[in-house]
């Protein structure tokens, strides 16, 4: 539990000490929900301030995604500058190693991310407690899940110029293919079938039917599957970290 | 806590960091003298299919200063990373204060320090944090850790710039805020890897200072180098080339291997000169200071050829045998990787080819 929390504590402490990074984590997902909501929804059939509150968990995706998968960018910045190796040569397990990397990842996507919820009452939603409490649970999930990926992906990456191409050319399909943005309900069936192996759209659906209480997948299916995929890539983290300078 | 006994010697000041330890090495085997400090048995070590280790037996004493000498590429850094617990061999096997360092990781991870050859440090956080930080990794709590902390910088002079950030130290500073980090888990044995690489020589001594420091407080040094004045400082060195140990020994006696002395000419025409002493039976190298002759007596046969050699002399040196010259003696190249001469080795030591 020591380890996990040293991982955690390391991370959180660089973070606070680069200000710049901090700061650009904060403003990033205003202007995504801003720029991108009023654009998008100015020329949306639902009118502006409906789409806005439609594409909010969107929003919240995206900034959820973005920021947990590129925070795991330090680690792939670590191992090519050789601070991993300190890390490694501790006696902390590898699985606390992993999580504790997934979890820093997590906490430092969801700060900016519960910043946006400041704006609801803006947008015209006024969610109960209850849902309010359902959508701070569906962002854990989905940043925890998010994190898992980049932290998975991010410690078999050797080069800090190849992962962000590498990360967008995978994340931005994703989330578009993820109904963030447009109703999954209407788009056409191979399109659906697609989505059904991406885990932004089971995490932005979670988030949706928190907020607004629509849900296109089962609940039980988008918990299942976002608990699968959270197993699954911290195990493969856990290996890659277990295999030293060997991975 | 019995195993410390060996720390507290009137010369060390590191002795009042070594009973604030964490009781979590309890329950392991405990270290003894009769255990070596590092052992290996016919480790092998393949890359596909390059052998960067072919079988090394090797056996470290406790409190052993224990130096790995060689040319890039000679299976140095795999070695290290080996015994660091970073890569698993192919083949045979490696402890560490006798535990296994593929079957019993965490153990050898509580008690080692290790400074590496790239910088191991945040950068944005200053000295203090920097150890504070890694003070959790060892399990240390926050008051543990600062305290720790405090004795660590005070032991080696860090105090003055303890609250710096660590991208505004000197060279000399940040190499010795990485020993201080590999002190964190007060380790009985350090390993070094190619510690002192780009520091300037005063940096250098400054940092030999507090490493024998270590040592004197009953511990081990593992350290890789291609520096072979560094070398020097070892108890015992051994010489690594193309993954295999070709020599081991104090440093006087790998440099008796070789004879008396070293005799270095320059001349008008050295590749001349070379055929001739050739043709007369020694046994000459070349190298980039000119040609090497290695005597019994050197005294004595330098006269002689100065006077009898058909080529006229510009320059002759005699001097005892460096590590360098053992080195190239055993394996026809200098430490820097250059071959000094394509004909076979004089002799070998160690491990067949």
């Amino acid at each position: 539990m020591r380890g996990l929390l040293a991982v955690i504590a390391l991370d959180l402490k660089r973070l606070w000490s680069d200000r710049v990074r901090l700061i650009v984590g904060l403003i990033q997902p205003l202007l995504y929900l801003f720029v991108l909501g009023s654009g998008l929804g100015a020329n949306s059939r639902m009118g502006g301030g409906k789409y806005l509150a439609y594409i909010y968990p969107g929003v919240l995706g995206l900034s959820l995604l973005f920021t947990s998968v590129f925070a795991a960018m330090l680690i792939v910045f670590d191992r090519q500058v050789g601070f991993l190796k300190a890390i490694l040569v501790a006696p902390v397990p590898r699985p606390a190693i992993a999580i504790g990397k997934i979890l820093s990842g997590a906490l430092q996507a969801l700060v900016p991310a519960v910043v946006l919820l400041v704006f609801l009452p803006l947008l015209g939603i006024h969610p109960g407690l209850l849902r309010f409490l359902g959508l701070l649970c569906a962002m854990t999930v989905a940043a925890v899940t998010f994190s898992a990926l980049g932290v998975a992906t991010a410690a078999r990456f050797k080069s800090t110029t190849v992962f962000p191409i590498i990360g967008n050319a995978v994340l931005l399909p994703m989330f578009f293919l993820s109904g963030a943005l447009y109703p999954l309900a209407n788009v056409p069936h191979w399109l659906k079938i697609l989505a059904h192996f991406d885990p932004v759209a089971y995490a932005v659906d979670l988030m949706r039917g928190a907020l607004l209480g629509t849900l296109f997948f089962p609940l039980w299916l988008s918990i299942g599957v976002l608990a699968g995929f959270i197993v699954v890539l911290t195990w493969l983290a856990t290996r890659v970290f277990a295999s030293g300078e060997d991975a | 806590m019995t195993q410390y006994a060996a720390h507290s010697t009137p010369h060390s000041v590191l002795v009042g960091v070594c009973y604030t330890r964490p009781n979590l090495q309890q329950v392991e085997k405990p270290l003894t003298e009769s255990n070596p400090a590092i052992e290996t048995h016919d480790l092998v070590k393949n890359y596909d299919k390059v052998e960067a280790l072919c079988g090394i037996d090797l056996s470290v004493g406790v409190g052993e200063m224990f130096a790995l000498l060689g040319p890039n590429g000679a299976g140095k850094t795999t070695l290290f990373s080996i015994l660091a617990t970073l890569r698993k061999p192919t083949g045979g096997s490696a402890k560490v204060l006798g535990r296994d360092v593929v079957h019993e990781r965490p153990a050898v991870r509580r008690h080692m320090g290790i400074v590496f050859q790239e910088p191991a440090l945040e950068q944005k956080l200053s000295v203090r944090d920097n150890l504070l930080l890694m003070g959790l990794f060892y399990g240390l709590g926050i008051k543990a850790g600062r305290a720790r902390t405090a004795d660590i910088l005070e032991n080696l002079g860090l105090t003055d710039i303890a609250a710096r950030q660590t991208q505004k130290l000197s060279g000399g500073q940040k190499r010795r805020l990485e020993l201080a980090r590999s002190m964190v888990p007060n380790p009985d044995i350090l390993f070094l890897d190619e510690a002192t690489l780009g520091l300037d020589v005063d940096a250098r001594r400054n940092f030999w200072a507090q490493v024998r420091q270590f040592v004197r407080s009953g511990r081990t040094v593992f350290f890789t180098t291609h520096y072979m004045e560094e070398a020097e400082v070892a108890d015992r060195i051994a010489l690594i080339d193309k993954g295999r140990i070709i020599a081991l020994g104090t440093p006087q006696e790998l440099k008796q291997r070789i004879g008396g002395g070293v005799i270095l000419l320059t001349t008008e025409d050295d590749a001349r000169a070379f055929a001739w002493l050739t043709e007369q039976g020694y046994k000459p190298e070349k190298s980039e200071r000119g040609i090497l002759l290695v005597s019994a007596e050197p005294a004595a046969v330098l006269p002689k050829l100065l006077t009898t050699m058909p080529v006229k002399p510009l320059r002759a040196e005699v001097h005892e045998p460096s590590l360098e010259d053992v080195f190239l003696t055993l394996t026809g190249k200098t430490l820097d990787g250059g071959e000094a001469n394509p004909a076979k080795p004089a002799f070998t030591i160690g491990a067949a080819p």
